[in-house]
């Protein structure tokens, strides 16, 4: 019994260690927040995996942007990853009337957890309610339900809800029987069917609080960035979006962001009409959106990707009928 | 940062490799596509300390939206006062582009007869990127904010005055204020208003949840003033509504342990069918038994 | 009569089905091994290379293992069900075929779970499921109900084996190896049908068969749940466990009509295996077949009707890409077998294995179509630009796989009816001992 509570101790000053490793890091972070938020949030918006550099002798240079796991000493094991940022309920509201499909997102969450081309955590969906009302880009994470179905079913325990409302997956225990992806209404998860060079790449330890490195035969999927939110960042996704469409906070504190405005939650769901997606399903998603009213960009304007993007789309009859009329080719 | 420079050292000199040899056939160096953005502004922060930063930043002249920061550019910051220039510090550019130094609250400055300071950053120039510049006035301002309880309102007051070299306090005129709280990812705005005669009072909304305990922090901040640069100050404030969920630790399908009911009926179920099958094997065992002494007494 | 003599008469009768091996029978042991072997080679490459190697993707992540698995799990409860009805009833002419049947089902569950195998990523980690197990997840159930079924199923068969085994073990004139004789003297378990013996013996396969039932159907209501507790449209229905318990039922007694009929031409059971056993099972396979085209008209037409468009969705993918392969499980699966039992004409043994080999086709591509169009269908549109995403299709490895796990069904059923008489001895001498007591009280 004292053996225990002497490790405990051990365990809990190490987590203190950690804290305050990690709350000096938002301070540092915080004061360039305010002044660079706009110039750094540029900067990796037109880079590719890199970050260039100009150096005072004026050459251009490539580096690794430090953006995975930049404090590796104050890595969170998957054993601590179960419990989550204490006396928080995080919660994202995706502004539907801003979005433009400019991709910002998806890309910046790729490059964040090391992910192909193919391999989207963030999804935008062209989604037409009805035959009236005209298509609206949609944004879709993994939507953090209250009531999850993918971990009601998991077998292992592998994918688990914390207290601050986040669900991760912890790729160590996960057996790959899928049926957390068959159980998930909403088509939130990835899995890793074959072997790539990227998941032998152990030069930063494993945390299911970045997913990185992935594993081969197991399922990921949008984790919210917890990593990014101990450094008191935004996640990968409202970070790099232009239009300011996702706002990201904490329900607790009644305050949400989107690294340009930051707003009462409560006032924007009531006064913007928030909403959940299939609400009915009853799995209570932390995800809100606002309805695509008042849209600020025609839905053409969506158009301007690779043609391998642009396909998806194309059984959408809103689409069909703009390829008709030669507004968008194909 | 240096470390991983120099962990991708071998892509990092490909890549500068590659751009020598390009250069032999376009330009002279990659800068020269770029115009060079130089922003110079100062802090001064809670404690009184006063931050000086440098944005040092190239943007390409075709392409506007292409932005590359200047990296390991030595900034020097002066005081400067009519001819004379005293040296305050030196630093070099983040990956960012920032180049900061922090002056302590007891730091002296020359101060000229309006009681301005002028404060001077500089990059000295390279054979690729120009000598570059920027100067900035401003007075030395305390800004003070106290929130405060008055016939159960909550109040904040804010007071803003300059110090003269005697010791002289003279109220601020005129100046802009804004009123923010901290959350967990940045700050948000609350009300915005203007000093007056070196005060300024306001309501506390009410229905603010600030942290688990209940606080919050509040900040006043003068933001690109042009007498005082930036200032900001902050206050705690025990003044939070904080709705504390009690934690259910019930048992859900989704949490470790299932609900009790669950446990039950599989326990009946397995303690049922295993128990008819240990039956089945121990009378397996016994006909077995009453077989071998058949085979035994025949024998005999 | 003198049972000693009649055991030793039927020993005789049945000692060429266990003591040589025809030329065409290792002819068929070679195909059924080459198969097992291609398909071990598959999967050696689904290891190496991956899940990528199958047609599953992101959307549809179960595919035609789970199909298999759900197929054979069915067929082993049905076994056991019919099995276990056969002991209970004491029905006059369930001797003949109860052992085929049992062998069934112990095989269909040895079979059916190595599917399930196949289709999980990382089968290194396999025994996290023992020692991080959550009560809450139905594949925790599964996998209880699963191994619970298959060691209740094993004491099952053995104890209907052992007699047999006690008669083999008797049969000095019996040409067969040593080890035979060894294995055979240790597996009778020192039974020498002493009337006590016998009637513990009776006593404990008889409360073994009724377990048996029970733990068939709550395995396969709980492989129901897989899908039918998701929100999935198309799984997402309260009469899937039923449905799945008549589906697993009609493939049950397909594949054992079949059975009955392969084992019958093979080694020229006229005289045990007889029309009326085609007859009898046909009468049920009808009846199962009514209940089931009932299930699956109430299930597609309750999702018509109410009209939610997830359901509606998952319908006119149904409909139009799964149009031919919806008819032939739906509608010819039923109607078939309803024509073929209700007119006197067409009630032949050929006709009838003929409509249980189309039941087995059509009732295992209605598992496909229940599976693979949901999964094709969910909630939110696929939008993808990968063919193999938004559409499912297997690949050689999932087939041969497919394939491996029907060739080892058949080599393990063949293997087991070298080793022990397909009809039981034991079973044919306790009916004739029942007929001559009867004799002997009425007179």
């Amino acid at each position: 019994m004292k053996k225990q509570e002497t490790e405990k101790s051990k365990t809990n000053r190490r987590n203190f260690l950690k804290l305050g490793l990690m709350s000096s890091v938002t301070v540092v972070a915080g004061t360039s927040l305010i002044s660079n938020l706009s110039s750094i949030g540029e900067e990796e918006k037109t880079s590719g995996e890199k970050v260039r550099l100009l150096t005072p002798d004026g050459k251009m240079v490539e580096v690794d942007a430090e953006n995975i796991n930049k404090y590796p000493e104050a890595l969170i094991t998957p054993a601590e990853a179960r419990k989550g940022i204490p006396d928080r309920k995080f919660v994202m509201v995706i502004d539907l009337a801003k979005c433009k499909n400019a991709r910002k997102c998806v890309e910046g969450c790729q490059k964040g957890h090391n992910l192909d081309y193919h391999e989207e955590f963030m999804k935008v969906q062209l989604i037409q309610n009805n035959e009236e009302s005209d298509p609206y880009w949609f944004p879709k994470p993994c939507f953090h339900c209250d009531e999850p179905p993918c971990v009601t079913v998991c077998p292992t325990g592998a994918t688990f809800k914390r207290d601050d409302g986040i669900v991760l997956i912890d790729n160590e225990r996960c057996i790959g029987c899928k049926f957390c992806m068959t159980s998930c209404p909403y088509s939130a998860r990835e899995f890793n069917w074959g072997p790539k060079n990227k998941f032998e790449d152990k030069s930063q330890p494993y945390s299911p609080e970045t997913q990185v490195p992935a594993a081969e035969g197991t399922v990921m999927k949008c984790d919210f960035c917890p990593d990014l939110l101990r450094q008191g960042k935004l996640p990968y996704c409202a970070q790099s979006c232009p239009m300011g469409v996702i706002y990201f906070g904490d329900k607790n504190e009644d305050i949400v962001t989107n690294g340009e405005e930051t707003v009462r939650f409560s006032e924007l769901i009531n006064d913007r009409g928030g909403y959940r997606y299939l609400e009915h399903l009853g799995t209570k998603p932390n995800v809100y959106y606002l309805p695509p009213v008042n849209k600020q960009f025609p839905l053409e304007r969506g158009f301007d990707h690779d043609k391998e993007i642009l396909e998806r789309y194309k059984d959408v009859p809103y689409v069909q009928e703009l390829i008709k009329q030669k507004k968008i080719k194909l | 940062m240096k470390s991983n420079l120099f962990k991708y050292n071998f892509i990092t000199s490909f890549i500068v490799a590659l751009c020598f040899i390009t250069n032999g056939f376009a330009q002279k160096t990659d800068a020269s596509n770029y115009r060079m953005k130089f922003k110079f502004k100062t802090v001064k922060q809670k404690d009184n300390s006063r931050l000086l930063e440098v944005s040092f930043i190239g943007q390409n002249k075709k392409n506007r939206k292409d932005k590359v920061p200047v990296y390991n550019a030595e900034i020097n910051f002066y005081n400067t006062l009519n001819e004379d220039e005293k040296l305050l510090g030196t630093s070099k550019t983040s990956k960012e582009g920032i180049a900061q130094l922090v002056l302590q609250k007891n730091q002296n400055y020359l101060t000229d007869k309006n009681g301005y300071i002028n404060l001077k950053a500089e990059f000295k120039g390279t054979d690729a990127i120009d000598e570059e510049d920027s100067e900035i006035a401003v007075k030395d301002i305390n800004l003070e904010l106290n929130l405060k309880e008055i016939d159960s309102v909550k109040t904040g007051i804010i007071t803003a005055y300059t110090i003269d070299s005697v010791g002289v306090k003279t109220p601020v005129e005129e100046a802009e204020v804004i009123i923010s709280i901290k959350s967990m990812l940045s700050n948000m705005k609350i009300k915005e208003g203007t000093i007056e005669n070196g005060k300024y009072e306001f309501e506390f909304p009410t229905d603010i949840p600030g942290d688990a305990n209940n606080n919050i922090i509040v900040y006043s901040s003068i933001e690109d003033s042009d007498d005082f640069g930036n200032v900001i100050q902050e206050k705690s404030a025990n003044w939070g509504v904080f709705k504390k969920e009690i934690k259910k630790n019930k048992n859900t399908l989704w949490s470790k342990a299932a609900p009790l009911w669950m446990y039950i009926v599989l326990t009946i179920l397995l303690v049922g069918v295993w128990a008819n099958y240990m039956y089945t094997i121990i009378n397996l065992f016994k006909i077995s038994k009453e077989g071998k002494e058949l085979i035994l007494n025949s024998e005999e | 009569m003198n049972v000693k003599t009649r055991k030793r008469e039927l020993v005789k009768e049945f000692s060429p089905m266990l003591e040589k091996t025809r030329f065409t029978t290792k002819i068929w042991i070679g195909v059924l091994l080459a198969i097992i072997l291609v398909g071990l080679y598959a999967f050696a490459l689904q290891v190496i290379k991956g899940h990528a190697v199958t047609g599953m993707r992101n959307n549809v992540v179960w595919g035609l293992y789970i199909i298999n698995f759900i197929f054979f799990v069915g067929v082993s409860y049905s076994g056991a069900f019919i099995s276990a009805l056969l002991h209970f009833y004491k029905t006059p002419w369930k001797t003949s075929v109860s052992r085929i049947v049992e062998i069934i089902t112990v095989l269909s569950i040895i079979v059916g779970p190595v599917f399930i195998l196949l289709c999980i990523g990382r089968l290194d980690r396999l025994y996290f499921l023992f020692i991080y197990p959550r009560i809450q997840s139905p594949i925790t159930w599964d996998i209880i109900a699963i191994i619970t079924d298959l060691i209740g199923c094993f004491i099952y068969l053995y104890l209907t084996f052992i007699p047999d085994f006690a008669i083999l073990r008797d049969s000095k004139k019996l040409n067969i190896p040593i080890w035979r004789k060894k294995l055979y003297r240790f597996l009778a378990a020192n039974y020498q049908d002493t009337p006590t013996q016998r009637k513990k013996l009776h006593k404990i396969t008889g409360t073994m068969s009724k377990m048996v039932i029970a733990m068939a159907i709550v395995a396969y209501t709980v492989l129901a749940w897989i899908f039918s507790l998701t929100l999935q449209p198309g799984w997402n229905s309260t009469i899937f466990a039923p449905y799945f318990i008549v589906a697993g039922l009609y493939s049950g007694i397909c594949v054992i009509i079949i059975a009955m009929y392969l084992t019958r031409k093979y080694f020229n059971l006229e005289k045990y295996i007889i029309r009326s056993h085609f007859i009898w099972a046909g009468a049920f396979f009808l009846i199962i077949s009514l209940l089931y085209g009932y299930f699956t008209f109430s299930d597609y037409f309750a999702k018509w009707f109410s009209h939610k468009s997830g359901d509606i969705n998952l319908l006119e993918t149904l409909f139009d890409r799964y149009f031919w392969e919806f008819i032939f499980a739906n509608y010819l699966g039923v109607i078939l077998p309803l024509v073929i039992l209700s007119i006197k004409k067409l009630r032949t043994i050929k006709l009838i294995t003929f409509a249980a080999v189309i039941g087995v086709l059509g009732l295992w591509l209605n598992r496909y179509l229940i599976v693979i169009p949901t999964l094709e269908t969910p909630y939110l549109p696929i939008q993808d630009t990968r063919p193999e995403f938004i559409h499912y299709t297997a690949t050689w490895v999932e087939w041969s796989l497919t394939f491996a796990g029907i060739a080892s069904f058949l080599l393990l059923f063949t293997l087991i009816i070298k080793f022990i008489p397909v009809v039981p001895i034991s079973g044919i001498i306790d009916r004739e001992r029942e007929i001559n007591d009867a004799k002997l009280k009425s007179e």
